[in-house]
């Protein structure tokens, strides 16, 4: 059964770097959308069945595959974002740190004092990729369709995180998170069209006139 | 003798001639000298009398209750505030009068009582945060007065700088109050000496006292604001305002349990400041600036005095300090009268002449007979010379060092330190009003407005004629202020024995009476003798036949040894053009002495913070990226630090 997880916390780290090294917007929403997939059928794998569990992992499964990229990509289509991303750290150079980080996430997790039962599993080391891989295409791309994409990947390393503490998780928490998750990316959604109506422009970089 | 109704009538008289100082100058005046005359018998009651008036007022202000006191230690200041406040008063009617200055001077009318009010507010009130209040409306209520002249931009940047130390200083005493209310649980004021754990707030009251104050490295708003506020203005600054500094050390000195340490602190600072003090001062040549510097060495010497009596009481021996502590008292009043007699004196120069610069002047001893004899007799007063009462103060404030000296107990040794760095600062002192009177009132005048120069008028005769005279009376008498002293003292000690110490002072005044009596014999005598028979020529006259006003000496000659000796600490800035050819064109030598501490020390750090602020602020850019960006450096940081360290 570990190694099933194991196999699937794998593909999503797989996924990290997809998400890092493509230079088209809606390859790095897919990422994130097959990734929240992959991770909302963890828990199925890691208890027994219990219908709590399912319905906890087929509404993740539904909002992070179905509901949020369909939001995403209605946003890019109305507010005619060009397709391209524009990178402040390149591609190959945001692959190769995504690359270290993975790495340097499984080295930190041999170090951490963890339960015997997650020890040998990758669930440690694939949250702190995928947290790191999110923040990395917060800090590396200029589009604020694109940062959102990192969010999502932040937060897929933060419910991978959460899922060490299953038992003791109830799933109105989960929902709560759920739908915190939809609401933001709703929001966003909004703003980047009422942005791009006011500004004409996307780009944070010209974004900073409000800074003081 | 009940102070509370002259109290009240002085408080409404301020407050109408606050009111009435914009349009009516007569209207005014009669408010300010009713209200300096309530302000005296008041305090000359609780003085005379020794016991303190309390009051308790039936409301609050801030949620807290008034509570106003009135002891022999600040009845000795409340005095000095009523007696230079009146005095000055009268005097700023004709220099800054309304023909002259029809701007500004009914805002220095107005804002001169409001001075004088909130200043006698400071010394009575009893509880921290009324104390404050009063103290930051004390701070404000100068700054008009320092800055009355507007047009002028040095008075300006003076008023500035008074502004910016004065609220660093308060700042400072925000947090004093602050922590004493905390520590004690309570606002009100009062004895602490029995809870050793307010001790180390001490030093935040040297801080932000010793800014008003003008406390050694700290002085350095004082000599700007002095020299480019008007006159009247910087008598009441020097004389009173810094005085209310020296009232918050002496004060909380007596109050909180003060540790060897601090006490030495406090007379290393003053011994430092007491000598440099005067050695800048014996460096300028801007008049007024000169005066400056001469009451950083003056409150030096006062706090000499405050910190030999904190001596002793820290070792247990309060009796050990009594001297020098009455000394000290006795050196804020003499001090506050001879300044101010010699600043108003300036201001008759300068409004005769139109410059503080020294050297421009020269010669008004003819011109000027009344400025410049009143001026030499304060001069002789701040050198300290017998019969006048600049001696007094500062014999009982050697006796007490020397008494303090010979005890043998730990920390003594720099009584006698304290006691030398006084000597040579009281012949710095003598060289320096040497120097002073020379150059500007005798010779001969070195420009045409030095020349033309003219007496001034008796309305600023007769205010500079009572602080002369006051002088000489505390001079030739001093057992007149024998029992306000006592009383003073022992109000300070507390529970110290007050019924065994009695001032040594009738000696004194019988060498004192003596002396004068011979002076005055001796005067009578030489003027016999010369009457008829002078020839008048050049003071600086050096034996040429036809001596011009360029030959005399310069007040920079005058002082060029003892630049030389306090180089390291003055820092002077030369320039010269030496001869070095056969065929010269023209030579030229100038020395100036800077600001020091503030040039050299302040403005470089000023700097430096804020070169790092505006480099601090490149950071705020407004790009997203780099924010989150920051984030990860700093949990990234975290993280090395709980794994390094923390998890264990």
């Amino acid at each position: 059964m570990s190694e099933n997880l194991n196999i699937f916390v794998g593909l999503a780290m797989g996924l990290n770097l997809v998400a890092l090294g493509s230079s088209r917007l809606t390859s790095v929403i897919r990422a994130a959308a097959v990734q929240g997939v992959l991770l909302g059928v963890l828990p199925l794998l890691m208890e027994e069945f219990h219908w709590m569990i399912l319905v906890v992992a087929v509404l993740t499964m539904l909002v992070k595959g179905g509901l949020i990229p369909s939001l995403l990509n209605r946003a890019v289509k109305s507010a005619n974002i060009d397709r391209d991303l524009i990178p402040l750290v390149g591609y190959v150079p945001s692959l190769l740190l995504g690359a270290t980080g993975t790495l340097a996430a499984v080295a930190v997790a041999q170090r951490l004092p963890l339960l015997p039962a997650h020890a040998h599993t990758l669930l440690v080391p694939g949250a702190l990729a995928s947290v790191f891989t999110g923040l990395v295409l917060l800090i590396g791309r200029v589009k604020a369709i694109t940062q959102v994409c990192g969010y999502l990947i932040l937060e897929n390393g933060i419910y991978l995180f959460g899922l060490l503490l299953l038992h003791s998780t109830p799933l109105i928490v989960e929902g709560g998170i759920l739908l915190d998750l939809t609401v933001a990316v709703f929001i966003i959604g909004i703003i980047v069209d009422r942005i791009r109506t006011e500004f004409d422009t996307l780009d944070t970089h010209k974004l900073n006139m409000l800074r003081e | 003798m009940n102070p509370a109704p002259f109290l009240l009538i002085a408080v409404v008289a301020l407050l109408l001639a606050f009111a009435l100082g914009g349009q009516s100058a007569r209207g005014w005046l009669a408010g300010l000298l009713t209200g300096g005359g309530g302000l005296a018998t008041a305090a000359l009651g609780v003085l005379l009398d020794g016991s303190p008036w309390d009051w308790h007022a039936r409301f609050a202000l801030g949620g807290e209750t008034v509570h106003l006191r009135l002891d022999a230690v600040s009845a000795m200041f409340l005095l000095l505030i009523a007696v230079i406040g009146a005095a000055g008063g009268v005097y700023s009617l004709t220099y800054w009068g309304n023909d002259e200055h029809p701007r500004s001077a009914g805002t220095g009318r107005r804002w001169w009582s409001a001075l004088v009010l909130c200043m006698a507010l400071v010394v009575n009130c009893t509880n921290g945060l009324h104390f404050l209040i009063a103290w930051e409306l004390f701070a404000l209520a100068a700054y008009p007065l320092v800055t009355l002249d507007r047009k002028n931009r040095e008075a300006r940047a003076a008023g500035w700088l008074y502004l910016a130390a004065s609220h660093a200083g308060t700042l400072v005493l925000f947090v004093f109050f602050g922590a004493l209310a905390a520590k004690t649980g309570s606002w009100e004021l009062g004895d602490l000496r029995s809870r050793p754990e307010v001790a180390p707030l001490f030093w935040l009251a040297m801080f932000g006292f010793g800014v008003k104050a003008g406390l050694f490295p700290l002085y350095i708003w004082l000599p700007s604001a002095h020299a480019n506020a008007p006159s009247h203005v910087s008598a009441i600054m020097s004389g009173v305002a810094i005085k209310m500094g020296i009232y918050g050390i002496v004060r909380f000195g007596g109050w909180l349990p003060v540790n060897t340490t601090q006490a030495l602190s406090l007379i290393g600072l003053a011994t430092l400041g007491t000598v440099l003090g005067i050695a800048f001062a014996h460096a300028q040549n801007d008049l007024k600036r000169l005066l400056a510097y001469c009451s950083v060495e003056n409150v030096g010497i006062i706090l000499i005095g405050v910190g030999a009596a904190l001596l002793g009481q820290a070792n247990g021996h309060p009796d050990w300090g009594r001297l020098a502590l009455a000394g000290a008292l006795l050196h804020v009043w003499n001090h506050g009268l001879f300044k101010s007699l010699l600043f108003l004196g300036s201001g008759s120069v300068l409004h005769a002449t139109g410059t503080r610069e020294m050297t421009q002047l020269g010669g008004l001893w003819r011109k000027m007979p009344w400025t410049a004899s009143l001026f030499a007799f304060g001069s002789a007063a701040i050198s300290a010379l017998p019969p006048l009462n600049g001696f007094v103060s500062e014999w009982l404030i050697y006796q007490g060092l020397f008494r303090l000296g010979l005890s043998h107990a730990a920390g003594t040794w720099a009584a006698l330190v304290a006691g030398i760095g006084l000597a040579v600062a009281g012949a710095l002192a003598l060289a320096c009003f040497v120097k002073l009177c020379g150059v500007v009132f005798l010779g001969a005048p070195r420009t045409p407005v030095a020349a033309h120069a003219h007496e001034c008028g008796t309305g600023m005769r007769r205010p500079m004629l009572v602080l002369a005279g006051v002088c000489l009376a505390v001079g030739l008498l001093p057992v007149l202020v024998r029992t306000p002293l006592e009383h003073a003292v022992a109000a300070w000690c507390l529970a110290g024995d007050a019924t065994a110490f009695a001032l040594p002072l009738a000696p004194l005044a019988r060498a004192h009476l003596a002396l004068g009596a011979a002076l005055v014999v001796g005067a009578i005598l030489l003027f016999r003798r010369i009457r008829g028979g002078v020839v008048r020529r050049l003071t600086w006259d050096c034996g040429y036949a036809a001596p011009a006003a360029r030959m005399q000496y310069t007040s920079g000659a005058l002082a060029g040894w003892t630049i030389s000796w306090f180089r390291w600490a003055l820092w002077p800035v030369k320039k010269w053009h030496r001869l070095d050819t056969t065929l010269p064109r023209d030579a030229a030598w100038e020395e100036r002495t800077p600001e020091t501490v503030l040039e050299r020390i302040v403005q470089p750090v000023a700097r430096a913070l804020c070169w790092l602020g505006v480099q601090t602020r490149r950071t705020q850019h407004g790009r997203l990226q780099l924010y989150i960006l920051y984030l990860v450096l700093g949990l990234l940081a975290l993280t090395f630090m709980a794994l390094g360290g923390g998890m264990k």
